[in-house]
This record gives structure tokens, C-alpha cells and sequence, in this order.
């Protein structure tokens, strides 16, 4: 078959099993788009600004387990794209971004919309090519899709000059059967000597902690991992981008780590003699000070990045791998060894760790207020979002207060169903990671939780939607304020709220989005937040968005006590410490 | 803390040079020295060729040696940082 560079682009992307490309055009990538035009066999998502269609491509990474593909023009279209692909990569999002560049006789010469997209983008990327012939673009999409996907997944840019997409020379299209990069080797099964010395201290131990993060959701380990603790019974924890790799309403899981994890969670990693990290990489987020982490414990850490193991944390055992292999080595070795698991042995373990939830765990009852004696709580919105979707939605979120409610109120019993930028806390990252779920999952309820504060940063979309007709829920947690800066400055510098409230500049949301096209209604009342809800809920053809007004007084709890505390440190609520 | 030797042996392609060099600056490490040459005497690395099981060819790959002074955790850290990276067959302490 002979193609020219702007169908060879296409044809390899529709080779690769791409189904949407997110996208926006410009001068750089019209020889691309003119291809696009040309075939039905993926569907381009005209987004209304570059970030939007970062995000959309990651959300549906995420949702999927499939790479996100995304199409820019050069220049401001490129630079528009960083803050995306920053948020995929620190997440370990598999990501492929096209961006037009000039025709490579122009670059250097400061053309019209030249900007180094390779230099830009190289600490935020797993790895770019620069397409510098025609012929070479089969291979490096291939190569592209070949490192976004493997070992630890992350964002790959292709920056393309306009001249290598010209319509007009042909060349014979054979793409590479398979991809093989001799210097790219990621650990794939991990060393069965690791995992029998990671046994021998899983059988001792007495206080044991598994941890489990998005790692585990990359490698698909859910079952592995839910076998495992079949075997041994522990207490389970995720971080905030591991929730749903374990289910939630299992008896022992303790809910989120770190800093506004829960109050038993903390604890047991605090207190623990094992902790057992899957596919997590001990950030700041969770260590709290890190010469205070843990002091009791032996690490045992389960990840297909070795430059993650031990960087923060020492480990004690290193089990490199896909995590799903490992865990599948370790459950195939401990039942061989069954007879020699005493489940007794950690019972005085749970039992403290059960008081602790009976002490300061988590109210999941605050939904039964219906007094309009109270404002709304915040938390008590997604507590309702929850009981109405069962549990089952997919839920995104942008970054705030509300991001942490809805992490510890909505109960996520699956893998890819809780979509958020855990990394780089993205405002903005919501609505179009929900775009992009609603398109994999176009039967599927897909929630967006968010704020006042982080919808505004690409609320553009709202018109992408419409074209496209995406039947979303968002959920706008609306505080008047930038509540989690406001929480800070409430804790940190004397209440004195710099810069993190409008003045009474915030639109009326319910005529914005009925001017897309969309449905709204406003909540102010405890009295009507039940019902409202379920009528938006009842609602399947078209989008809603429901402005919630909540207390703006309120704060996130528990929150790790810092700088210098340990994991152990907490703030219970306003007045409470321990 | 002590002054040591990072080999690396990366692809010679336009881009690789900057990923290394990147890399030390972007996660706060300082770089003393570095000297950058084309491997030519592709002889004197069979060690190299066997431990990656390939067969490297005259100018395909260059040998980057750059002095930095740090610790023995941070030294293990950076070589494990620069063998993640796509186009770099091998970080080592050269001793
Ligand atoms: C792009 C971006 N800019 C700034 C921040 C810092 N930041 C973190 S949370 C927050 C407030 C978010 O306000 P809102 O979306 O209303 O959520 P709330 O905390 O009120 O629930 C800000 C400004 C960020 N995370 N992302
Ligand atoms: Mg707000």
C-alpha cells in the first residue's frame, strides 16, 4: 500500500487500535487533519482548548488501560498541551502526543509558531521522537505506543514537521511487525528468590500493613492482589491513586493513607513492623517527615521502577517486576507454603486497629442531616452522589477540598473507576477526563466532582460536550472559595484568606450551562439536597449540573500535622489534635 | 560525600545528550565535568556488549563520563534515574 506521511500518520494510529484522537488543528498539523478528514475509522474530539484535550485523552487512559491519544498544532497549541502531559506523567499515565511542528527547513529560525515542543516538554515525558523523514513515522508510532504502555507507563510526545505529513509524495507503507528497543528492557517477572525472602518476613510478622497505589491499578494487579489477601487477611491501604484496587466494602480495608488519609490508616502504617508497598512510591503525600516514617517497620516494596524503590524509603526487600506478575509469583508460592500462615498471630493487630476506626474513624452518616437549621456539608453531597449511583459510577475529580471528599466518602470497590490528578493536583483536569470516560463508557454514569474554583479552569468544555453529546453529572461543590488554599491559610497564617475568594464574581452556573445546552439546577437547602440529586440522577440524555452551595467553613480532616510530624501526628478537626 | 565517575553508554542520536544532561539538573544533582565522544574502538567493549548481549557498531554509540560528588544512596539513585532513560544502554560507576 502506498501513503503519503499524513496517512501513514493515521493509518498507524487506526493500527494501533486507536479509537479517539483528542485534539485541535492549526496550521503545523492541517496536513494531518486533511487526512483525518479522509477515513471514518477514528473519531477526532474537536476540544476547545489543548489542555481539555490532554485531560479528556488521559481520562480515558485511565478508565480504559489504554493510551490516551492527542493531536496539536505547533506552538501555542504544543504549549497548551504541557500542563496535561505534565499530569499524566505524574501519574504514570500512558499517553501518545502528536504535536505539529514547522517544516523542518524553518526550525531554528524562530518561524511563525515554532516553539521547541522536545525541549519543552523533555522533563515531563517518558520519552519524544522527532520525526525527521516521512518514512520513519510507521516505526515510531509503533515504538511510541510500545513505551507509553510498557514497563512504568507514561506520556510520549512525537513532535511532526509539517513537511514530513505532505500529501503529496507516497511511500510504501510497511509498518514493523513488532517493536523491539535494545535499550529499553523493563523488568517484566520479578526474581523468585525476592519473593521467598519477602515470605519469610510476611509469615513473621505481627503488625503487617499492605499499601497499595496507582502502580497496582497500571498493572492491572486488582486480582492478584485481592488473592493475596485472601491468603493472609491484612489490613489494606490505598493512596489516593490506588483507591478501588482493593474493594473498599472489604472488611479490611482502612480506607486512604497520608495527608488526609484516615485515622487508622495512618496509625497502622505508623505502628506497623511490615509494611508490604505495592505499586506506590512513598511520596511526601504520605511519609509525612520521612526520618519519622514508620520507625517499627520492614519495607517490602513490589514496583516495576527500581529508580522508585528506595528513593525515599529504604526497602529491605525489592521485588522489581510488573506487579501483577509478582503478586502472581507470591500467591503461587505462599499456598505452597499455607500450612504455615498463622492468621492468629496478627488478631491482636486488628483488634487495635478496629478501635482505632471506632475512635476517630470517618462519619459516613452525615447524608441522614435534613435539618435547614445547618448549612449543607460538602462531605454529606458525595455521601448522597454514593447512595444514589450504588456505588458503581465512575467518578472524576479536580483538586481541592472536594477531590478529598469525594476520595473519602465515595466507596470504590473497582480499579478505574476513581479518576484523578493525584501528581500534580490539576485544577481543571475534571470535566475533561469525564469527556473522555463518557466516550469509553458511553453507558456508564460518569461523575465529575469538583468546585467552584477548579470547574472555571476548563469550563470551555461544556461546549465540547454539547457537540458531542456527553450525558455527564457534574457535581459542583460550590464553597464561594478556593477551600483547600482557604483551609491552609485558616491553619497556617492566621486566618488571613489572601487571594482565595471571588467578591461575588462567580457566575450564575445554571444560566452558563443551559446556555450550552445542558440542564442545572442549584442546591441550598439540606431539606432538598436528596431529592434534587435523584432528579439530576434521573436524568440520562442530556448533561446536568448541579450547583451545590455547602458550608465554606469547613475543613478536610484528618489532616497530617506539618512540617515535622510523622504519620501518627493528626488534626481531628479544628480544636483536636493528637 | 566523594567525588565519582558516571559512564554511560547512550545511543548517538540528537536528543540523547540532553535527556542525561537534563536529568541532572531537573532532579538537583550537579555535574563537575562531562566529556562526550562517539565510541570508535568498539573492541574495547566487549564487557559492555556481553552483559547486554548486542553488538555495537563503529560511531552507533557514545561514551559520556561525567564526574559529580555525592553520596553512595544518591549515586545509585542517579545511575538508576539515567538507565530509565529510553536511549541509554548503560549507567555504571566507573571505577
Ligand atoms: C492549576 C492549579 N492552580 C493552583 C492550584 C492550587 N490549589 C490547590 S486546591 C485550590 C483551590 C481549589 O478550589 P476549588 O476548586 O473551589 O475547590 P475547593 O477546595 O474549594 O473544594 C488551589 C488554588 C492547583 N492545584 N492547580
Ligand atoms: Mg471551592
Amino acid at each position: 500500500m502506498k501513503l503519503a506521511g499524513n496517512d501513514m500518520l493515521i493509518q498507524s494510529l487506526v493500527d494501533e487500535g486507536v479509537e479517539f484522537l483528542f485534539g485541535y488543528p492549526g496550521g503545523a498539523a492541517l496536513h494531518i487533519y486533511d487526512a483525518i478528514f479522509n477515513q471514518n475509522e477514528l473519531q477526532h474530539i474537536l476540544v476547545r482548548h489543548e489542555q481539555g484535550a490532554t485531560h479528556a485523552a488521559d481520562g480515558y487512559a485511565r478508565a480504559t488501560g489504554k493510551p490516551g491519544v492527542v493531536l496539536v498544532t505547533s506552538g501555542p497549541g504544543a504549549t497548551n498541551a504541557i500542563t496535561g502531559i505534565a499530569t499524566a506523567f505524574m501519574d504514570s499515565i500512558p499517553m501518545v502526543v502528536l504535536s505539529g511542528q514547522v517544516a523542518s527547513h524553518l526550525i531554528g529560525t524562530d518561524a511563525f509558531q515554532e516553539t521547541d515542543m522536545i525541549g519543552i516538554s523533555r522533563p515531563i515525558v517518558k520519552h519524544s521522537f522527532s520525526i525527521e523523514s516521512a518514512e520513519e513515522i510507521p516505526r515510531v508510532i509503533k515504538e511510541a505506543f510500545h513505551i507509553a504502555t510498557s514497563g512504568r507507563p507514561g506520556p510520549v510526545v512525537i513532535d511532526i514537521p509539517k513537511d514530513t505529513t505532505a500529501p503529496d509524495k507516497l511511500f510504501n507503507y510497511d509498518p514493523p511487525k513488532s517493536v523491539k528497543i535494545r535499550s529499553y528492557n523493563p523488568p517484566v517477572e520479578p526474581d523468585p528468590k525476592q519473593i521467598e525472602r519477602a515470605i519469610s518476613e510476611i509469615l513473621k510478622a505481627k503488625k503487617p500493613v499492605i499499601y497499595a497505589g496507582g502502580g497496582a491499578i497500571n498493572s492491572n494487579a486488582s486480582e492478584e492482589l485481592y488473592e493475596l489477601n485472601e491468603l493472609l487477611n491484612f489490613p489494606v491501604t490505598n493512596t489516593l491513586m490506588g483507591l478501588g484496587v482493593y474493594p473498599a466494602s472489604k472488611k479490611r480495608f482502612m480506607g486512604m493513607l497520608g495527608m488526609h488519609g484516615t485515622y487508622q490508616s495512618n496509625m497502622a502504617m505508623h505502628n506497623a513492623d511490615l509494611i508490604i508497598a505495592i505499586g506506590a512510591r512513598f511520596d511526601d503525600r504520605i511519609t509525612n517527615t520521612p526520618d519519622l516514617f514508620a520507625p517499627n517497620a520492614k519495607i517490602i516494596h513490589f514496583d516495576v521502577d527500581q529508580s522508585s524503590v528506595s528513593k525515599i524509603i529504604e526497602a529491605n526487600i525489592a521485588v522489581f517486576g510488573q506487579v501483577k506478575n509478582s503478586l502472581r509469583e507470591i500467591n503461587k508460592q505462599l499456598k505452597e507454603k499455607i500450612n504455615l500462615i498463622d492468621k492468629s498471630k496478627i488478631e491482636p493487630w486488628l483488634d487495635q486497629i478496629d478501635e482505632w476506626t471506632s475512635l476517630h474513624g470517618l462519619n459516613h452518616e452525615l447524608y441522614k442531616e435534613t435539618s435547614d437549621n445547618n448549612m449543607i456539608m460538602p462531605q454529606s453531597v458525595v455521601q448522597h452522589v454514593y447512595q444514589i449511583t450504588n456505588g458503581s459510577a465512575f467518578v472524576t475529580s479536580d483538586v481541592g477540598q472536594h477531590q478529598m471528599f469525594a476520595a473519602q466518602y465515595y466507596h470504590f470497590d473497582k480499579p478505574r473507576y476513581w479518576i484523578n490528578s493525584g501528581g500534580l493536583g490539576t485544577m481543571g483536569f475534571g470535566l475533561p477526563a469525564a469527556m473522555g470516560v463518557k466516550l469509553a463508557y458511553p453507558d456508564e454514569e460518569v461523575v465529575c466532582i469538583t468546585g467552584e474554583g477548579s470547574i472555571q479552569m476548563c469550563i470551555q468544555e461544556l461546549s465540547t460536550c454539547t457537540q458531542y453529546n456527553l450525558p455527564i453529572k457534574i457535581i459542583n461543590i460550590n464553597n464561594e472559595a478556593l477551600g483547600m488554599v482557604k483551609q491552609w491559610q485558616d491553619m497556617s497564617y492566621g486566618g488571613r484568606h489572601s487571594e482565595s475568594t471571588y467578591q461575588s464574581s462567580l457566575p450564575n452556573f445554571i444560566e452558563l450551562v443551559e446556555s450550552y445546552g445542558h440542564v442545572g439546577f442549584k442546591i441550598e437547602k439540606n431539606s432538598d439536597l436528596k431529592e434534587t440529586l435523584e432528579e439530576a440522577f434521573s436524568i440520562n440524555d442530556k448533561l446536568v449540573f448541579v450547583d451545590v452551595y455547602v458550608d465554606p467553613s469547613e475543613h478536610v480532616y484528618p489532616m497530617l500535622v506539618a512540617p515535622n510530624g510523622s504519620l501518627k501526628d493528626m488534626w481531628l478537626s479544628k480544636d483536636k489534635k493528637v | 560525600m566523594m567525588q565519582r565517575k558516571i559512564l554511560v553508554i547512550l545511543e548517538n542520536k540528537p536528543g540523547a545528550l540532553a535527556r542525561v544532561v537534563g536529568l541532572f539538573h531537573q532532579r538537583g544533582y550537579n555535574i563537575e565535568s562531562l566529556h562526550v565522544d562517539p565510541v570508535k574502538d568498539v573492541e574495547n567493549y566487549k564487557e559492555i556488549e556481553d552483559s547486554l548481549d548486542l553488538k555495537l557498531q563503529e560511531n552507533e554509540v557514545s561514551k559520556l563520563l561525567i564526574t559529580t560528588t555525592v553520596s553512595d544512596n544518591l549515586l545509585r539513585q542517579i545511575l538508576r534515574q539515567i538507565n530509565k532513560l529510553i536511549d541509554v544502554l548503560i549507567a555504571k560507576e566507573e571505577i
